[in-house]
């Protein structure tokens, strides 16, 4: 019983199972076999090597020379794109920072308007013509409304364009101020009369 | 039956070790010069590279496909793939080993798509009728040797599947195990394969080297 031919080959690259690796050596058939196999793996080995028959480096160097060509048009293509994310990132940014401002201080002039109404609500209260005052406490009653009035007139020229500025902010803060004193003075001659 | 036997397998990488030493393989530090220098874009390292390695490339290719176009495809590839790909390359094996399994990668990527088109069968007898033409015109270079050109008009006869096995296992130095994973098989498939080669092959040179004089 010889050999397979797998098993022949096994025993030529050294792969085979002991029984194939032990046969082979006290078959005269199996020896010749494997010798063979060797004689056909030299004799690929052997063949010789071979060349294209049309010299294809040129076509390589162009393809070369194209790719560095895209890779250079990739890389100001990624440079522009960076640039104008960047650009847009910026504006985005100052734009919503922006608008984030303006809602602030629309917010807190709200605030302030609500807090002068509520004010000079309570001003009303306190009635007008028929109050009894001393001629100090009628001095700064009277200077806190000439200031009041003058903030109302600067308050009267602000444009629709500037409603929320910072300065009317300002404004509305010198007014709600000037009303609060308004109110203490007014709760003090209250409390005044009360007694 | 059409062949339909290399089906998409390992995706070669550069820098992966091989474990090929037998056909020049072998690691230089010139070959590390070189591939250094084409690594930073050196122009005139690519085209030694090429130069070093075209023939090897070239031939390897010419065993493994159908036609000396086909081989050319292949050989073009490779470069092409190398040119992509060498600044990747790590250089844990040689370069050599690198891009010859470059190059089998790309043949049997070849030899798949041909797989559908045209039957093996019917193109390897083809092909093996035009080495025969060459000799007979002395147009192959090689002609001075007739059982030389037998072995390889028989190669050529070969079905794609069994010439790829025994050119990868018996020239490049692939084993079982490396050959089965290029080509999406089992070890045992590439062993059936290479015994099924070598059968073929001494029914094709038995005769011319053993028949009876007459």
């Amino acid at each position: 019983m010889h050999l397979s031919l797998e098993d022949l080959l096994a025993v030529r690259d050294g792969g085979a199972t002991g029984e194939a690796a032990g046969h082979a050596p006290s078959c005269p058939e199996c020896t010749v076999e494997i010798e063979r196999l060797r004689s056909v793996q030299r004799g690929l080995a052997a063949l010789p090597e071979e060349r294209p028959a049309q010299d294809l480096w040129p076509a390589l160097r162009q393809e070369l020379a194209a790719r560095r060509q895209r890779h250079r048009w990739v890389l100001a293509g990624w440079a522009a794109a960076c640039l104008a994310a960047a650009f847009t990132l910026v504006i985005g940014v100052r734009g919503g920072l922006e608008a984030w401002k303006e809602a602030k201080l629309a917010r807190e002039t709200r605030e302030l308007v609500a807090t002068s109404q509520r004010l000079e609500q309570r001003l009303r209260t306190y009635g007008g013509a028929s109050r009894v005052v001393s001629g100090r406490t009628a001095g700064a009653i009277v200077q806190l409304e000439d200031r009041i009035a003058v903030v109302d007139a600067q308050l009267g020229r602000v444009g629709a364009d500037r409603v929320h500025s910072q300065d009317v902010l300002e404004l509305w803060q010198e007014r709600v101020r000037l009303l609060d004193a308004l109110v203490s003075v007014q709760t003090t001659r209250t409390a005044y009369v009360g007694l | 039956m059409a062949l339909n036997l290399f089906e998409p397998a390992t995706v070669l990488h550069p820098g992966v070790p091989t474990g090929v030493t037998t056909r020049a393989t072998q690691k230089t530090a010139e070959d590390d010069l070189l591939v250094a220098r084409a690594k930073a874009g050196n122009e005139a390292a690519l085209e030694t590279l090429f130069r070093h390695f075209e023939a090897p490339v070239y031939t390897l290719a010419r065993r493994l496909t159908r036609t000396p176009h086909d081989a050319e495809d292949v050989l073009q590839e490779t470069f092409l793939e190398v040119l992509r790909s060498i600044g990747g390359f790590r250089g844990d094996g040689s370069f050599a080993g690198w891009i010859r399994r470059v190059a089998a990668s790309k043949a049997l990527m070849k030899l798949r798509q041909q797989a559908s088109r045209v039957p093996e069968e019917e193109l390897s007898a083809e092909l093996a009728d035009a080495v025969a033409a060459d000799r007979d015109h002395g147009i192959a270079p090689i002609a001075t040797a007739p059982e030389r050109l037998d072995l390889e008009a028989a190669l050529a006869r070969l079905p794609d599947t069994a010439r790829v096995v025994i050119w990868l296992h018996d020239v490049e130095g692939y084993s079982h195990d490396e050959i089965a994973a290029m080509a999406g098989k089992t070890a045992s498939f590439s062993k059936s394969q290479l015994a099924r080669a070598h059968a073929r092959l001494r029914e094709m040179l038995t005769p011319r080297l053993e028949g009876p004089c007459t």
